[in-house]
């Protein structure tokens, strides 16, 4: 990237943060995968803000980079990843140059993670009244009876059905909206001031998912969370998200204040999956290139370009900026669509 | 009630072993060349002595009666007689298990501690020099001769530094054994308050206990490592870490699902050096079960053997019951 | 074979405690076969004038309590050592392995084929109940004590082993596609297993027979150590020790430490021989290493080339 563009892009990462001071400010974020040839980039140099008590939606693929990001955050890439570049501001503070100690106290405490297909990732031979009882514990000092006391609270608030047996359950013993449920709890039992919610309902029936994102949402308003909702479902951002952003190849491609997005889409990724929903086969057909069988995104250019229907030459030669295209409207496009 | 039948079905199983085991060994022992008769009563017997006690002995009989009287007297408690000491085997197995016993679980307990604390040091660091060297002092236990380092061990501290006492068996000369309760010297000693037998039967251990117990730390170092560090790159152990948990309870977590294998590896080391000790014994003159069967071999007096082999087989066997009633402790997966 | 020499070579050079092992190795080989021109004594000539000599300019490692020099003895135990336990589990690993192999085919389909595979797998559940020593020194006992029973102690001790490792392998192998349609293509049961069966069992097995081995040289000590090995005066590093057993005690320590200390090292070759096997073997760990002689050509590389640019 030339250094007109890097300073431009920066200018208006200083613009995507809204005048007030945001709760976190992702700067710049990088996060590489070394493999067993080559690196990959995954995340590339994304940069994102989240003011108090706003929730932001985040839509992408799989493949995207959603948990990446989402661990990415907190400092903790998934396995074999790298923390290449960038900053993420909490109270003033890049969290990831602290530290790992002070790091930890902060995780789980001012800031947690909801992870999806939580059964594997709970403590097999722990119970879970115990694994959220630690958390208190841990993180607020309170005595074991009054961690229980809490955990026991908790589940009652995520709506678990008989939280007195749950209490002495072990993971593989719950069914997936359950340990999506305890999953929860152990997030929000110390009241953190963000939460990332990462995919945390792939995998549920259908009305399990409409239990547990009505239970997010309450959950955030009555603790005054900032929530950063990662999904594959574009659909589900429209229900209590104020600001969403579009996530490809490790880069957001779309961000936009909620009815922006949705009446006025820019970016023909965001375009292929509101036209997804569509009743209309012709303007899904419209917006979705067929796979060309290679998922390669080019080192130069847009990285959306192998499958864009506006692509044209320059797509593929310069990457294009995250440029402002109405007030508090981005969009990361050569050609973005603005009429209607 | 559930514990009883799932102990009673692993008894079913267990005898047929145990008749296998006792079969192939008192083949085994009947081939050793050497006639009993003769060798009880010396170069100055009769013939007719020979053969009468040949024939209280059931020696005439042919192999297969052999042993079933064998084993018939087996379910009487009868191991048969040791020509050299003249005694019941049973007897002088009574005496001599609980010695083996007692240096065996203090070696095994020694190897636990510097294996189980090794391995968890090597997995939280795999680049650092304690995983290194635990690396080295895996490969290399391993490879030293019993006899040998003990020799070197006796060597260092006895001949030279003076600190140990004389390789001469469990306890001083001039100090008496306490009053046999579990045939251990250290406890019996306890029991009945007497801290100068107790302190005497100790230092005797000492070098004995770190001969087999640093020696054998190897599997349990290794079998540690490769479980812990399979644990802390685990999910939960990673969900532990982004949820701010101290790394000092992430390892405490992840040790504590490790146990399951470390367990078997102890379970199996546990069965192993109760005849693997037997080195140790003679270099000691340790007066162990182990040493006792050894010399039955050399001196063609079969039934010392026979009861070493049963008695080892019934411990690794009773070992193993113990482990899977421990791991249903452990893991709550298993219980179902 | 030459490339099996250049990438021994590599792998020296990435992992240096494998080029160890083999190194010790090949003295201890060399050691046995050309003892008889290294030896300063004969190994076996006692000169009682000079016994419990310390090491010394004329004995390396000084003379034993019957006046024999132990450097020359030390050097000659090889011969006997290497041998037995090279046969022994070379024979442990023909036997334990053809019978796994079998036991492992005929464990499924019908009548007594599978009846006796199971028979031959609870067998070897016995004779790896027995402990282990006790089990040997049985053996030798009653075949005999001779250097051939003590091949033989070796070889059934160890032969469980191999049993079990073959037919793990023959299990695995046989439920994968190829061999199904190499059958179909008519090659008959043992013509499958050769083909199939024993390329995947190489590395497996030879890395057990380089730690057999050493194994072996520790049962042969161990029971010469006892008087129901190799007997005196014939060179083997368990007698030695023991006959030097009652002299550490009060001081002299040469005549047992010598021939532990070269016993020692030689089961340590070996098992780091067998390391890297394992390690060659192991897709992760070969991984590693690959990476790792990666990084070191790419670190030389990095030196050579500023100087190509000042040419």
């Amino acid at each position: 990237m030339s250094k007109f563009t890097a300073t431009l892009e920066r200018e208006l990462d200083a613009r995507v943060a809204t005048p007030a001071a945001p709760l976190v400010a992702i700067k710049q974020l990088s996060v590489e995968f070394p493999g067993s040839t080559e690196t990959k980039q995954v995340l590339k140099g994304l940069s994102l803000s989240v003011q108090p008590g706003e929730i932001v939606g985040l839509v992408g693929e799989s493949g995207a980079g959603k948990t990446t990001l989402a661990r990415s955050i907190l400092g903790v890439p998934p396995a074999p990843g790298r923390i290449s570049g960038g900053e993420v501001v909490f109270e003033g503070r890049n969290i990831l140059d602290l530290p790992e100690p002070e790091l930890r106290k902060l995780r789980g405490r001012r800031l947690s993670v909801v992870v999806p297909n939580p059964r594997a990732e709970l403590n097999p031979t722990a119970t879970i009244g115990k694994q959220i009882a630690a958390m208190a514990r841990i993180h607020l000092g309170v005595s074991r009876k009054e961690a229980m006391r809490m955990a026991f609270a908790m589940l009652r608030d995520v709506q678990i059905p008989d939280p007195e047996r749950r209490m002495n359950a072990y993971p593989h013993e719950l069914s997936g909206g359950m340990a999506q449920r305890v999953v929860i709890a152990m997030a929000l039992i110390c009241s953190p001031a963000f939460i990332i919610s990462d995919d945390a309902t792939s995998g549920l029936d259908v009305t399990v998912q409409a239990q547990i994102l009505s239970l997010l949402e309450r959950l955030a308003a009555d603790n005054d969370s900032a929530m950063l909702f990662i999904t594959r479902d574009i659909g589900i951002t429209a229900h209590f998200c104020s600001r969403v952003a579009v996530l490809y190849a490790g880069e957001i491609m779309e961000l936009a204040p909620r009815e922006d997005l949705f009446l006025r889409p820019a970016h023909p990724y965001t375009l292929m999956l509101l036209a997804a929903f569509s009743h209309s086969p012709k303007l899904r057909d419209a917006w979705s290139v067929p796979e060309t069988g290679r998922r390669e995104t080019s080192a130069k250019g847009c990285s959306y370009a192998g499958r864009c229907p506006l692509a044209q030459e320059v797509c593929r030669e310069r990457p294009p900026p995250l440029a402002e295209i109405s007030p508090g409207h981005f969009a990361r496009c050569h050609f973005p669509v603005v009429d209607r | 009630m559930r514990v009883l039948t799932y102990l009673a079905k692993r008894l079913a199983f267990v005898i047929p072993q145990l008749v296998g085991i006792i079969l192939v060994s008192f083949l085994l022992v009947k081939s050793i060349p050497g006639d009993p008769a003769v060798l009880m009563l010396g170069p100055t017997a009769t013939p007719d002595a020979i053969a009468g006690l040949r024939q209280s002995l059931g020696l005439d009989q042919p192999l297969y009666m052999q042993f079933f009287i064998y084993l018939k007297n087996l379910l009487h408690g009868d191991l048969g007689t040791s020509w050299q000491t003249t005694r019941p085997v049973l007897d002088d197995l009574i005496q001599r298990f609980p010695a083996t016993l007692e240096l065996v679980t203090l070696s095994l307990l020694l190897a636990i501690i510097v294996g189980v604390t090794l391995g968890v040091y090597a997995a939280r660091r795999p680049n650092g020099w304690i995983a290194r060297l635990s690396d080295a002092y895996g490969l290399s236990a391993g490879a030293l001769p019993d006899f040998w380092f003990a020799l070197v061990l006796i060597f260092v501290f006895y001949t030279v530094l003076h600190w140990a006492p004389a390789p001469l068996g469990r306890i001083d000369m001039v100090v008496i054994p306490p009053m046999p309760i579990t045939g251990a010297y250290t406890i019996d000693a306890l029991l009945a308050g007497d801290l100068e037998a107790f302190w005497s039967a100790l230092s005797h251990l000492a070098l004995p206990v770190l001969t087999l117990g640093l020696l054998n730390a190897g599997p349990i170092l290794k079998m540690t490592q490769a479980t812990m560090e399979k644990m802390l790159d685990s999910d939960f152990s990673r969900y532990e870490v982004l949820s701010g948990v101290p790394q000092r309870l992430v390892v405490r977590h992840a040790l504590r699902n490790s146990l399951p294998s470390v367990v078997t590896i102890i379970s199996v080391l546990y069965g192993y050096l109760i005849g693997g000790a037997v080195l140790v014994e003679i270099v000691f003159s340790w007066g162990g079960a182990g040493q006792y069967a050894v010399q039955g071999v050399l001196n063609s007096d079969i039934y010392p053997v026979l009861g070493f082999v049963l008695f080892s087989a019934i411990f690794s066997l009773i070992v193993y019951i113990v482990v899977d009633l421990i791991y249903v402790l452990l893991d709550p997966r298993i219980s179902n | 074979m030459l490339a099996a020499i250049h990438l021994l070579g590599r792998l020296a050079l990435i992992r240096p405690r494998f080029a160890a092992g083999y190194l010790i190795v090949l003295t201890v080989t060399i050691l046995a076969i050309l003892a008889p021109l290294i030896a300063p004594y004969s190994p076996t000539e006692a000169d009682s004038a000079n016994f419990l000599q310390p090491p010394s300019a004329a004995h390396l490692f000084g003379t034993d309590n019957v006046g024999m020099d132990i450097f020359s003895r030390a050097i000659y135990a090889p011969r006997i050592d290497l041998t037995i336990a090279v046969l022994g589990t070379l024979l442990s690993a023909l036997l334990g392995g053809s019978i796994g192999a079998l036991a492992g085919y005929y464990s499924t389909g019908h009548g007594i084929r599978v009846w006796l595979s199971f028979a031959v797998m609870r067998a070897a559940d016995v004779i790896q109940a027995f402990p282990v020593f006790v089990f040997a020194i049985a053996l030798v006992a009653s075949l005999g004590q001779s250097i051939q029973t003590v091949v033989l102690a070796i070889a059934f001790v160890n032969a469980p082993i191999y049993l079990r490792l073959m037919r793990s392998q023959v299990l695995s192998i046989r439920s994968m596609r190829y061999v199904e349609a190499s059958q179909v293509n008519g090659l008959s049961d043992f013509q499958t297993i050769v083909r199939h069966v024993i390329p995947n069992a190489m590395a497996p097995v030879l890395a057990q027979l380089s730690i057999n081995v050493g194994w072996g040289i520790l049962l042969t000590a161990a029971l010469s150590f006892v008087g129901a090995g190799v007997r005196a005066p014939t060179p083997e590093w368990g007698s030695m020790i023991a006959m030097g057993f009652q002299n550490v005690v009060t001081g002299q320590w040469w005549p047992s430490m010598f021939p532990g200390v070269m016993l020692a090292i030689t089961v340590f070759g070996f098992s780091l021989v067998g390391a890297s096997i394992e390690a060659l073997a192991d897709p992760a760990k070969r991984r590693q290493l690959l990476s790792d002689a990666r990084q070191r050509d790419r670190k030389k590389a990095a030196v050579e080339q500023p100087s190509l640019e000042r040419i």
